[in-house]
């Protein structure tokens, strides 16, 4: 196991390299910072000076090397919009998307766990196609669109949420739901059709052969066995968590990296969009680690060599 | 030996497909004595897994026994609640299975397996449960029990898997025993220990076992009577020697054909010209006509029911239906 866990951080080192090129990459392409920054009626010789200043004269790689060992440094520049440096700017914002994923998979769990095993209990009863219609239904819905919706539904129309911001547990409500949705239905239809599958199973039917009882077949002998395609399927949702958050916390103005990223886009402010991008990918690398790392703690078959 | 323990009366298993019903099993009765080995046997789809998954109502799902009787110590396990079905299953009555690589839970260790099969079924505490299942564990022949207790099944081979099935399937001390195909997938000196082992524990435990097989090596082996199948129905019934020394029933005999001496016989069922007919494509009169050599025009009109005769055994055919009817 700790051989298996060395291993896996060790492959982290290429994959973060990669990112830092593209991140790289993509602002070196974006355009000139300087015109930004400097005031409109600045003389084109100000403009070189302070490109100079900035190093943006310089060669590809010689920029690249420079970013890589500020990276290593942790440090992505200073944000001129805050004017503070970037990296502790998107880390501060940190808890605000974890306390929102983390909200959000509650929810998406509670629906779909439940969801997805009563809809495979059930197969082909009128309550499963009411639950596999609506997880259809569920995923087809975008963010911003059910975001807006529940704002005006139970922010606007009935008071009882707030319409924005950051505070209570009543202000992560409607946020939850909206990014939860999606990744709910996408969980109950791999839940139902695993659970499908797994309760035709032989270990089922021996189980069953020796008079356990069904909703100890169900929660006990299936569960066990689904949890593993489960936590795949958690893990595999990151990506949504990481793209819905983008636009969740936008609609909300939920103050999480989000939200950050976004408006850093539209400021150009690259310095912070430099350090959200890699502090993102570095979190989906971390929770696709752990995953698997729960996978195989499941997984009695897997071995860690 | 008299008593019988299990009477299957008359049982009628269907499958009600979309591409409709699919008559699987279509009155079987037979008797199971306590203490007694019966086999079955019959080329694969006649409906010997469905007659057994039916006794112990396991059949799911578009399945259905839509009529007849289980009984079981007189009382009939078809009208039984779950609940009062529970009770039975892997205490009264357990199932070893063909494919002892998918029938152990992977996720937990054999030992959790056997002492909730125990716990289901006797007031003993966890720990009483563990020395139990160890012990069962050493009686099936599995080397060093205690570590073996907390082994996870994808760590075992087939025949140590199946060993560990034999170890559940007895932990409640079964007055009946169904042994579906229990060595089909083993090699041939696995088989041999395998049933050995069964046969040794059902001796000692005076264990009554259904013994499902193509292989008629281990009918000779191991069984006091045997039922042949063939579409769904019993086309012959007869104590093992009787039937191997004078097979009545066309097909029993195109079963033996290659096999003439009892204590010769290793090898698998012999192929018989033709196929099987599907259940939803039987013919109308004898079954088995299309493959009968000795077919005749009444055959094909009328099907020959089950006809027993004075010294036990009965039989399905034309040819054989001169005594009196008995059986339905
Ligand atoms: N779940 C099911 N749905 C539909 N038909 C089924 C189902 N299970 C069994 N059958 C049908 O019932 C018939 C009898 O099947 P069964 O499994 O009892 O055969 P078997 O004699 O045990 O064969 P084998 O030697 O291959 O195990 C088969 O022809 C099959 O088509
Ligand atoms: S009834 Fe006729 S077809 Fe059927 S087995 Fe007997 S002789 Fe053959
Ligand atoms: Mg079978």
């Amino acid at each position: 196991m700790k051989k298996y866990l060395v291993k896996r951080l060790l492959q982290i080192i290429p994959v973060l390299f990669i990112i830092s090129f593209v991140v790289f990459v993509l602002v070196y392409m974006a355009g000139d910072p300087v015109a930004l920054m400097l005031p409109e009626d600045a003389s084109e010789s100000d403009r070189e000076a302070m490109r100079a200043a900035l190093g943006l004269t310089d060669p590809f790689y010689i920029q690249y090397f420079r970013f890589v060992g500020d990276l290593v440094q942790g440090n992505f520049g200073t944000s001129f919009r805050y004017n503070q440096a970037a990296l502790p700017l998107v880390l501060e914002r940190l808890p605000a998307t974890f306390e929102l994923a983390a909200a959000s998979m509650v929810v998406a769990t509670l629906m779909a766990v439940p969801l997805g095993i009563y809809s495979a209990r059930k197969q082909n009863s009128l309550v499963d196609l009411f639950i596999t219609g609506g997880s259809v239904l569920g995923k087809a819905m975008p963010n911003f669109w059910l975001g807006i919706l529940l704002i005006l539904l139970f922010a606007v129309n009935i008071q009882v949420f707030p319409v924005s911001g950051r505070g209570t547990i009543v202000h992560m409500i409607l946020p939850a739901i909206t990014l939860g949705t999606g990744i709910a239905a996408e969980m109950t239809r791999l839940i139902r059709s695993n659970m499908l599958e797994i309760l035709n199973q032989d270990y089922i039917r021996t189980a069953r052969s020796k008079g356990v009882s069904s909703n100890i077949l169900v929660y006990k002998h299936a569960f066990r066995n689904s949890l593993i395609p489960v936590v795949t399927i958690m893990g595999l949702q990151v990506s949504h968590l990481v793209s819905g958050a983008l636009i969740t916390e936008s609609v909300f103005s939920w103050p999480g990296i989000g939200l950050l990223l976004v408006q850093a886009v539209n400021g150009r402010d690259m310095a912070v969009v430099q350090a959200a991008v890699f502090v993102i990918a570095l979190l989906v690398i971390v929770v696709n680690l752990i995953t698997d790392l729960i996978y195989r703690l499941l997984d009695p078959r897997i071995n860690y060599s | 030996m008299t008593e019988n323990l299990l009477e299957v009366k008359n049982l009628h298993t269907h499958f009600f497909t979309e591409n409709g019903v699919i008559p699987s099993v279509n009155g079987v009765s037979f008797s199971v004595k306590k203490g007694e080995v019966i086999g079955i046997v019959g080329e694969s789809g006649c409906g010997k897994s469905v007659t057994s998954l039916s006794i112990l109502q396991l059949i799911n799902k578009p399945g259905k026994i839509v009529e007849g009787e289980i009984r079981f110590h007189e009382k009939d396990l078809t009208t039984f609640s779950e609940k009062e079905i529970r009770k039975i299953r892997g205490n009264k009555i357990s199932m070893i299975f063909q494919e002892p690589l998918t029938s152990l839970n992977p996720v937990f260790t054999i030992g959790h397996q056997i002492s909730e099969a125990i716990r289901l079924h006797q007031d003993v505490d966890k720990k009483e449960a563990k020395q139990r299942s160890i012990s069962l564990l050493r009686k099936v022949g599995m080397a060093n029990p205690e570590r073996q207790y907390h082994a996870f099944p994808h760590l075992l081979s087939g025949g140590m898997r199946q060993r560990v099935m034999i170890a559940m399937a007895l932990s409640c001390n079964p007055e009946l025993l169904i042994a579906d195909e229990p060595t089909t997938a083993l090699d041939v000196t696995i088989q041999k220990q395998i049933l050995k082992l069964m046969k040794n524990l059902s001796n000692e435990l005076n264990t009554s076992i259904i013994l499902i097989t193509h292989d008629l090596g281990v009918i000779a082996e191991m069984v006091d009577r045997v039922v042949v199948m063939y579409g769904g129905e019993i086309v012959e019934e007869n104590d093992v020697y009787s039937l191997f020394e004078n097979p009545k029933h066309p097909y029993t005999k195109g079963l033996l054909n290659s096999t003439p001496k009892i204590h010769q016989l290793k090898e698998k069922l012999q192929s018989i010209e033709g196929n099987v007919p599907t259940p939803d494509q039987l013919p109308s009169g004898c079954n088995f006509q299309d493959r009968c050599p000795f077919a005749m025009d009444k055959c094909r009109e009328l099907s020959p029911n089950l006809v027993a005769s004075t010294d036990g055994s009965s039989v399905r055919c034309w040819l054989h239906q001169e005594k009196e009817v008995v059986n339905v």
